[in-house]
């Protein structure tokens, strides 16, 4: 489908990427319909773009790439929402927030990840009951100033 | 709402299977047991808050695409190009 973006202009996602979040993000109720692209210019990162807000984008990534034994606890209902009968059959990514000016100080929020079930083009934004983890987590360490942190 | 008026280890029950206590009081502060099963999530109303407002900071930055591919490649499977979907990393 055809996507109106402020970023990245008028842009043509495939209908299977175009993943419905019935229930939205929390604090945007009225998107539930984003396309993910992955970033121009390569990388892990991909954007999860509105298909709903022109303006509304996220950058999200697989958690595994800073955080090797991330795992989560996802409960039935959560599962049943997107149809996913077996976690093994999800994907599990998480949103990051990025400073314009100061782009390696990136966090991620591991506490409200996103679950894509892809044979269904559905996804949510699981609340977490595992408290131990941060809405802000430092992707490259708290020390991510100079190169090579 | 509904408003009910309990004492310590006074229960109310929210369907069959869920179990809520009063443990104790000690000034403004009221410690609360839950029993439910494990399909029922329970949690601090302000983790809601806090996940929202993660959302709202992470939708309102004018992210530089070419830092993020830059700091793609430092990231494991961070020369990885192409797919379209989400994907995991390196299995």
């Amino acid at each position: 489908m055809k996507i109106q973006t402020t970023r990245f202009g008028e842009i043509e996602i495939p209908d299977e990427h175009v993943y419905l979040f019935p229930a939205g993000l929390l604090g945007f109720p009225d998107s539930i319909r984003y396309g993910v692209l992955d970033n121009p210019g390569g990388g892990p990162f991909q954007w999860m773009q509105s298909a709903d807000e022109p303006r509304l984008a996220f950058v999200i990534c697989d958690p595994r790439t800073f955080l090797e034994d991330y795992k989560v606890a996802i409960t039935a209902e959560d599962l049943s929402e997107i149809d996913l009968e077996d976690m093994e059959a999800g994907v599990v990514m998480v949103i990051l927030n990025v400073p314009p000016n100061d782009p390696k100080k990136m966090t991620a929020n591991l506490l409200g990840p996103l679950v894509f079930n892809p044979a269904a083009s559905k996804a949510k934004q699981i609340v977490l009951m595992q408290g131990d983890f941060s809405t802000r987590h430092p992707v490259f360490g708290e020390d991510a100033e100079g190169e090579g942190a | 709402m509904l408003v009910l008026t309990r004492a310590i280890n006074d229960a109310i029950m929210i369907g069959d299977n869920i179990e809520i206590v009063v443990v104790s009081v000690k000034g403004d502060k009221v410690r609360i047991g839950i029993k439910a099963p494990g399909s029922v999530k329970v949690f601090r109303k302000e983790i809601y808050e806090e996940i929202r407002e993660a959302n709202l900071a992470a939708s309102s930055g004018d992210v530089p695409q070419d830092a993020l591919s830059e700091l793609g490649a430092k990231l494991k499977g961070g020369q990885r190009r192409g797919g379209g979907a989400p994907e995991s990393g390196g299995e």
